[in-house]
């Protein structure tokens, strides 16, 4: 991308101060991917990003890119919202901030519409979501993140033989990325999902599924389980924000 | 490492100094007289002894409670929460509050790790242990973590129905022009508009 100045629609996922003014921004671009750039003088009061910045702001980033790093300028934030929703709940503010962090750490930075897309309109879902709602919503934020990476689980099918799974208990393999059958179940460690906890996780996956309703315990089992999941398959475990959202008590 | 690579890693780890700078500075000082050297290290030395967080709001002071907090004719009815020393500097110089401070060392953020655990809400509490406190004013800054720390402390604030809670008001700087203001600023200062009397 180096050279030509680009225009894109973006997210700040993250900010850190740089020199006396400027910030150092993680952005979500829509065409390439996750980038960072330094906004000069962004702290500066008379500044032309304004409070443009803040944590989940999207717009159209003016992008100049680098010719010999990846630290590129950005040149203008064209705010198109704030998300300021999201701090007048904790619960709200705690989930964005751990699919903000996730998406920081694993999303590549090539072009993938359908994951900024994603991200974009699950960011606004987190804001707007009743109240008690916000927990399965961040959950399916979360999973639909990571489906997006090419990480979820597979739940149609065994996923070792690949045979069709009868309805009932079920095996998870974190290690193989997915649900085991009968015979498979017993070669390797898994963690055993009653019938319930299983059509819970396979209406979290599926976008097109009505939420599950999940009690404080059974959405506190199903953000373990998530943050289990994220540490075989995108191996960091140093993820204050999702520990936290994890261990939060609603 | 050598005293002179330490030094310059030393400052490179201050915020805004990058190791270019950090040479700059440190092959300045060897072209200082010794003596000022030797202030400049005594001054930090002594910082690192002498200067700890005032044992009321939480701002560093060389004795056990600050200057403001030892003034009687400040106002210990009226409480500003500011997220750092710096901005209590800032207030100040403003001349337009004449109460006493909360200092939390920090603002709700996930990301960096900082919880209600890492701040001094406890100093918060100890004021209004006091019974004296009339209004808590949370100056927190207006960034997203700044408000989510702001909504915390006010729902820590409803345990005490007497106490008046107020956010700073945000909207157009002054002298500043209408057509360089961001449009989150201008909903702000349209939101919270005035009636001219």
């Amino acid at each position: 991308m180096a050279g030509t100045p680009l225009l894109t629609p973006a997210i700040v996922l993250g900010s850190l101060r740089y020199a006396e003014s400027s910030r150092i921004v993680r952005l979500a671009t829509r065409e390439y991917g996750v980038q960072s750039a330094i906004a000069k003088g962004a702290l500066r009061p008379r500044s032309r990003f304004g409070a443009a910045l803040q944590l989940l702001s999207e717009g159209h980033a003016h992008l100049l890119p680098s010719r010999s790093s990846d630290l590129h300028t950005l040149v203008a934030f064209d705010l198109v919202a704030t998300h300021s929703g999201l701090a007048r709940n904790l619960e709200r503010f705690g989930a964005a901030s751990a699919l903000a962090e996730v998406a920081t750490r694993f999303v590549p930075p090539v072009a993938n519409l359908a994951l900024y897309d994603q991200l974009r309109h699950d960011v606004e879902l987190i804001e707007l979501a009743p109240p008690d709602a916000i927990r399965v919503v961040a959950l399916r934020a979360m999973w639909r993140l990571i489906i997006e990476l090419g990480l979820g689980p597979t739940v149609s099918r065994c996923v070792r033989d690949a045979v069709s799974l009868p309805a009932g208990a079920v095996a998870l393999s974190l290690r193989e990325g997915g649900f085991l059958c009968a015979a498979c179940a017993g070669l390797g460690a898994t963690t055993r999902l009653g019938p319930q906890d299983r059509a819970d996780l396979v209406a979290l996956l599926g976008s097109h599924l009505e939420l599950p309703l999940l009690t404080d315990r059974q959405a506190a089992a199903h953000r373990r389980l998530l943050v289990r999941w994220i540490w075989e398959h995108l191996g960091d475990t140093s993820m204050p924000a999702l520990e936290s959202w994890s261990a939060a008590r609603s | 490492m050598n005293v002179l690579e330490t030094l310059i890693t030393e400052f490179a780890r201050l915020p805004g100094v990058g190791r270019k700078t950090a040479q700059r500075l440190v092959y300045h000082l060897l072209q200082q007289p010794r003596e000022r050297m030797e202030t400049l290290a005594a001054a930090i030395a002594g910082v690192a002894e002498r200067v700890h967080p005032c044992a009321e709001c939480g701002q560093p002071t060389e004795d056990a409670v600050c200057d403001i907090c030892r003034d009687p004719r400040r106002d210990a009815g009226l409480v500003c929460v500011v997220e750092e020393p710096s901005a209590v500097a800032v207030v100040e110089r403003s001349g337009a509050f004449r109460g006493r401070y909360v200092v939390l060392g920090g603002r709700l953020s996930p990301l960096d790790g900082i919880g209600p655990d890492a701040l001094r809400i406890d100093l918060l509490g100890r004021r209004l242990a006091g019974g004296d406190v009339r209004e808590v004013i949370l100056a927190t800054n207006s960034s997203l973590e700044g408000e989510a720390t702001a909504t915390y402390l006010q729902q820590v604030l409803a345990g005490h129905p007497g106490v008046r809670v107020s956010r700073l008001a945000r909207g157009l700087p002054v002298g500043g022009e209408l057509e360089y203001v961001d449009g989150v600023t201008l909903t702000h200062a349209l939101t919270a508009r005035e009636e001219l009397r």
